[in-house]
């Protein structure tokens, strides 16, 4: 048994630190001295980097310690996924690029020829993270006027036609979203590989798409009854339809040589928090099935850190310290590395880690916790049989 | 005044060259070690490289929708020449314009502002319908038009609202630090006035095919009078292939091998050199004819593949 671990690219900047809320990797908050990437010189001139070279530092770091890619993630506020791709492409060699992106932006048939061109690029890198959820006024911003279960009706014909012209020559399709006549990608860019298809949302509409083209269900991390649950309801419902589905976590960690460092650092990060910060975990107007379920732990209540922990090294309030979803592992070595063998043992195929700062995190989970795992999951797993 | 000029990266062209698929598949006398790791990308490259190396002021990469994609290959050799302007060719049927300017916006923060955006025109209405595209012929002006407003409107206003026959938007525009960038120069093409008008009202440079000077001047006069009905100036540029060697002999020999003509400019160093004067002549022309546009900044786009002699 091998499980693919993703490492994530943070595309809205990174805090030096999990202790603070500044965002002082990138030109995402004013830029000073201390900046990484862009930053300023020592005589306050702009020092010539860009963001990009930041991404760079942590992907390939990602890549050298056992991640197998990244999650690049997009929002209205970060860089573009289809755009870091391929400028970072060149510079890495096993590093798996997981794109996160709305298809109802782009033409399925461009969108076919752009990733087929990046697998040329990356020698079959690219991977799909197809979000369709969202919703509000974000949606609108991006000039998406469709409504939620449209937009997954919509998803699921953007991906027949995606897969349809990526056979080859003489595909038509008629669907209410798309039609296309008589198209198909060159043999040149047929050739390649179709890239690998993560699908999240907690919706029913999201699980009857995912269910037709979706390689792997992604959920953030939810209470672990609750995400097995889950699990086995798109694994059920997937199988219902003759194909098979595997299950991936979407989860932040806090990794320290003890569990008490661990612990000191969340801490630390509870205790700086401004209101400001406070109001913006408790989220805004959504029609995301997951988000909503996420703002039901009600972090930003709290006035005490370990009202959090809703479980042994599982705390709650992460979204709190940097935006992003609200539970994560917390924990020696050794405690996170028996959370996510319990994951895999309970039907977790696949992982998206992330820590904060992401560049010195990759190395310290790769280095510290990948190397552990796997041995408590067996055991579990022979257990269970 | 300032010329600047541009070499193009043609992804379809030399399509053998460093192209897994075309290395030989029977025994060879030579040990070929090559793997996958080594692909066309490299080729692209290292076009750019020498382009920079040479003092060209950037790429151009035409849009083969058989072929590579040509921002993804603009993305993919950007950071290995920092100096270049980038300017993919794609079709205004790529999705949704407020995505477009959004993945412009990450590509001039990620590479100093250095994208620029030339949009294609439009393919016949079976190509179009072969590729998901079913705007009628009498509306892809318009259709190029708002996706221009659209991505500019994004770029420029916050919030920004706009609703049209193809793109719609409401409460848009970018927060910093996205808000920072410039947008990327707007390049369109074509010869008719429906084309020229286009460009009057939203082109930063207009691309004409190559022709003789004396049509050039034309078609320039014709852009610059629309241009100024609108209040603005366009910059002109032309796509000329060139294929120029040592004597005129061996410049029409290696054009006959490789089946390039007219109006490619074929010959010998100094002739060709001489053509491409004239042609940059014609800005000095225009800019006495209308004072008023003398900072205009015309491009010339030289098409030949790289070297062209090894096909």
């Amino acid at each position: 048994m091998t499980i693919d671990f993703y490492w994530r690219l943070p595309t809205h900047g990174c805090h030096g630190s999990i202790r603070h809320g500044a965002y002082d990797r990138g030109d995402w908050s004013p830029l000073g001295a201390h900046n990484v990437a862009p930053g300023l010189d020592r005589y306050g001139e702009d020092d010539g980097f860009r963001y990009i070279d930041h991404l760079a530092e942590i992907a390939k770091a990602a890549e050298s310690s056992g991640f197998i890619g990244g999650l690049i993630p997009s929002f209205p506020n970060t860089d573009d996924p289809w755009v870091i791709s391929p400028l970072l492409a060149r510079e890495t060699s096993s590093f798996r690029f997981m794109i996160a992106f709305q298809p109802g932006f782009l033409n399925p048939v461009h969108a076919a020829r752009m990733a087929a061109s990046l697998q040329r690029a990356t020698g079959g890198r690219t991977v799909f993270n197809i979000i369709t959820g969202g919703g509000g006024p974000a949606q609108l911003w991006w000039g998406d006027g469709f409504s939620h279960d449209d937009r997954y009706g919509r998803t699921t014909e953007f991906l027949d036609v995606f897969k349809g012209v990526w056979r080859g020559g003489g595909f038509s399709y008629d669907g209410r979203f798309y039609q296309v006549a008589d198209g198909g990608l060159s043999p040149l860019l047929a050739a390649e590989e179709i890239p690998e298809i993560w699908f999240s949302g907690s919706s029913d509409a999201a699980l009857q798409s995912a269910s037709k083209h979706a390689d792997y269900y992604l959920s953030w991390l939810e209470p672990f009854d609750q995400l097995t649950d889950k699990f086995a309801r798109v694994k059920e419902r997937t199988a219902a339809l003759g194909r098979e589905q595997k299950c991936a976590v979407r989860v932040d960690l806090v990794a320290r040589a003890t569990e008490e460092e661990a612990w000191r650092d969340i801490r630390a990060g509870f205790e700086n928090l401004t209101e400001e910060r406070r109001a913006q975990g408790r989220g805004g107007p959504t029609d995301s099935v997951g988000a909503a379920r996420q703002q039901a732990l009600k972090p930003s209540e709290a006035r005490r850190y370990d009202e959090l922990i809703i479980a042994p090294n599982l705390w709650g309030g992460f979204n709190l310290l940097r935006g992003g979803p609200a539970l994560g592992i917390v924990g020696s070595y050794e405690q996170c590395a028996a959370k996510l063998d319990e994951l895999i043992a309970r039907g977790t195929d696949a992982f998206i880690l992330a820590g904060t700062p992401h560049l010195e995190e990759a190395y310290r989970i790769g280095e510290e916790v990948l190397p552990l795992l796997g041995r408590q999951a067996e055991a579990l797993l022979h257990a269970a049989e | 005044m300032t010329i600047y000029s541009y070499w193009q990266v043609d992804v379809t062209d030399a399509a053998t060259r460093s192209e897994i698929g075309a290395r030989p598949r029977t025994p060879t006398v030579f040990r070929d070690v090559r793997t996958r790791a080594i692909n066309r990308y490299d080729y692209y490259a290292q076009i750019a490289q020498a382009a920079a190396q040479t003092a060209f002021d950037g790429v151009f990469f035409p849009y083969r929708p058989d072929s590579d994609d040509s921002q993804t290959v603009a993305a993919a050799i950007a950071r290995e020449v920092p100096r270049l302007a980038l300017i993919p060719e794609f079709p205004a049927s790529v999705g949704s314009a407020v995505y477009a300017a959004k993945q412009a916006v990450s590509f001039q923060r990620l590479t100093h502002g250095r994208l620029g955006w030339a949009i294609a025109r439009p393919a016949d209405a079976a190509t179009r319908a072969s590729d998901g595209d079913h705007v009628p012929d009498g509306q892809l002006v318009e259709r190029t038009e708002e996706f221009l407003t659209v991505a500019r409107g994004v770029h420029g206003t916050r919030p920004f609202s706009f609703a049209g026959a193809h793109f719609e938007v409401q409460g848009g525009g970018f927060e910093a630090p996205l808000n920072r960038v410039a947008f990327p120069r707007v390049f369109l093409q074509g010869e008719d006035e429906a084309t020229l008008a286009l460009s009057a009202r939203a082109a930063d440079v207009h691309l004409f095919g190559a022709a003789p000077a004396a049509v050039l001047r034309g078609r320039i006069e014709q852009l610059d009078a629309l241009a100024s009905a609108q209040g603005r100036s366009v910059d002109y540029g032309v796509i000329q292939q060139v294929l120029a060697r040592e004597t005129d002999d061996e410049a029409r020999q290696d054009a006959a091998r490789a089946g390039v003509a007219a109006p490619a400019i074929i010959g010998d160093y100094d002739s060709v050199a001489a053509r491409l004067g004239e042609l940059a002549g014609l800005a000095s022309i225009t800019s006495c004819w209308a004072r008023r546009l003398r900072s205009r900044k015309p491009i010339a786009l030289a098409s030949m593949s790289f070297p062209a002699s090894a096909r």
